[in-house]
């Protein structure tokens, strides 16, 4: 179908159209900016998310050695024994925040697990590991978050800014230059009418 | 006695050795280990359902243990039943003892506390269901008070004044040595050095593993040095109280001298459960070297037992190790019979 069919080739409809395509080309070159300020933000987001994984993934690595090693030493029920000590467990919040428009989640730690027993010195090494590890993997976790938040964004505003320059903003055009054709034409038909009129009433005279 | 010392060669050359240790380290699977075990004299083995089959696999190498304890003091003269008897059930009943505080203390449950008890009968203690129910601290040291572990219920005071359990874990690894000595005392001279070492042993490494434990914790009481060490033997308390205070380690460890430099080694690099593993090699060294001086005596009996134990350590931690899909190389140096020759 075409973008012109049922169009009102009326000279208020083409003001109205008018005055739509501007503010459209505004708003595209607004999205246009926010893409490119996203995608900015999302190259170097990544990198700093690779850097910071990669970190992580050494001292996990190193966490899960130790704890290993306390299991191998201490046997799997001594370890679930002394693990049982550990009462006050994680507890965090889920607060919203926000960057271009684009939310992703903040998570704020209520409270840190406490051993309140006595730990065996071999696990007692093996937790210190894990828990100095325990804020960054929450950061990272946020940070992936939100990096996946400003990549889906990213798309979002990409298909709009697509659809807007290659769909809607030259239908609109195509639409404008139909109504103005229609109107020149009903113009130049105004005129000739007129032209006729005046002519067989100069011969009438 | 001539009876039990035979006996005790030929179930000696039932263990499993260093070469099938390490095969079924190499296992695959959880099933794999259980089908290599399978066909060695731990035969068929059933896990328990609803529980984590590395920790139902550990309860059944405790009690296989045990067992082998049971056919061992029935055949030895009394004195010597005695000795074992008390050597390694006092020594599961201080590690079930110190589950219980530690649960006490953290507030677990009874159920809780109990899963995680060794699987055996109470040996000189209260039965271990009332102690695990007794409503805290308190009432679980008054519990103890007139048996065996009264001196553990006389440290309620320093366990109060530092709010914390070590003064009564200390006590009952202190009890125990002093349980196991004077129960050596008993048997002839020959008899005693082997046992004596190995107890004097792991009581210097304990101490001084909580000895760097306690240099390491922030507590606010300020813990005081010479009030944590009640025995102690080839590690002075002065070098105890320095490393507490925060002295350099190496230094320390390194003025320790053979076997404990060697022994504690790994501290420099962190690895604290590699320590454990050294002193069961040591351990391993000093029976075998008795038997090298005396196969016909108490030697090979306690060597029996010795590496019993030390097979079942390994196999609760290869078992582990198969649930969590380790291969062999990371995880065999912790292990003791794969590695000696």
């Amino acid at each position: 179908m075409s973008s012109t069919s049922g169009v009102q080739p009326t000279k208020g409809y083409l003001m109205e159209m008018q005055r739509r395509i501007v503010f459209i080309e505004r708003g595209t070159e607004f999205l246009k900016l926010k893409r490119d300020h996203l995608a900015k933000e999302l190259s170097e987001s990544i990198e700093v998310l690779r850097g910071r994984r990669r970190l992580l993934l050494e001292s996990l690595g190193e966490a899960y050695k130790a704890v290993q090693a306390a299991y191998l030493s201490l046997g799997p029920t001594e370890v679930e024994s002394q693990a049982d000590s550990i009462r006050s467990t994680l507890d965090i919040d889920l607060l919203p925040k926000s960057i271009m428009g684009v939310q992703y989640p903040y998570i704020k730690i209520l409270r840190r697990p406490k051993v309140e027993g006595e730990l065996d010195i071999t696990l007692s090494y093996a937790s210190d590991k894990v828990f100095s590890i325990l804020e960054e993997i929450i950061r990272l976790a946020e940070f992936e978050s939100r990096v996946e938040r400003i990549a889906d964004e990213l798309g979002r505003t990409n298909r709009k800014v697509n659809a807007l320059e290659n769909t809607v903003i030259p239908d609109m055009k195509a639409i404008i230059k139909f109504i103005q054709d229609k109107l020149d034409e009903e113009q130049m038909e105004d005129l000739v009418r007129i032209k006729l009129i005046g002519g067989a009433l100069a011969s009438e005279k | 006695m001539t009876y039990a010392v035979v006996r005790s060669h030929a179930l000696i050359a039932d263990l499993l050795t260093s070469n099938q240790m390490r095969s079924i380290a190499a296992a695959d699977s959880l099933e794999e280990f259980m089908t290599q075990l399978s066909q060695t004299p731990y035969g068929q083995i059933s896990l328990e359902p609803d529980i984590n089959p590395s920790i139902s696999l550990e309860r059944v190498f405790y009690r296989k243990f045990i067992e082998r304890i049971v056919k061992i003091v029935d055949i030895v003269p009394s004195k010597i039943g005695d000795l074992l008897q008390t050597y390694y059930y006092m020594r599961f009943e201080t590690l079930n003892l110190d589950r219980i505080i530690r649960g006490k203390f953290s507030e677990a449950t009874p159920a809780e506390i109990q899963a995680n008890l060794v699987p055996m009968m109470p040996f000189r203690a209260p039965s271990y269901p009332s102690l695990s129910e007794a409503a805290d601290i308190d009432s679980l040291l008054e519990l103890l008070k007139g048996t065996v572990y009264n001196a553990v219920a006389e440290k309620l005071p320093a366990y109060k004044q530092y709010d914390a359990i070590w003064p009564l874990q200390l006590e009952l690894q202190h009890l125990y040595s002093i349980t196991i000595l004077n129960t050596v005392e008993k048997l002839p001279r020959d008899q005693r050095r082997m046992i004596s070492k190995i107890v004097e042993l792991e009581a210097d490494i304990e101490n001084f593993l909580m000895a760097v434990k306690q240099s390491r914790s922030q507590k606010d009481a300020e813990v005081k040095p010479e009030e944590m060490f009640d025995a102690t033997y080839g590690i002075p308390k002065e070098t105890l109280h320095l490393v507490v205070d925060g002295a350099d380690l190496r230094e320390s460890v390194e003025s320790l001298g053979e076997p404990y430099s060697a022994i504690l080694a790994p501290i420099y690099e962190g690895d604290v459960a590699l320590i454990r593993t050294n002193l069961r090699s040591q351990i391993y060294q000093t029976v075998n070297q008795a038997r090298a001086g005396n196969d016909f005596g108490f030697n090979p009996i306690m060597a029996y037992l010795v590496f019993s134990e030390l097979e079942k350590d390994d196999l609760v931690g290869v078992a582990w190790a198969k649930e969590q899909g380790l291969q062999g190389e990371e995880f065999l140096k912790y292990l003791v019979v794969p590695n000696v020759t």
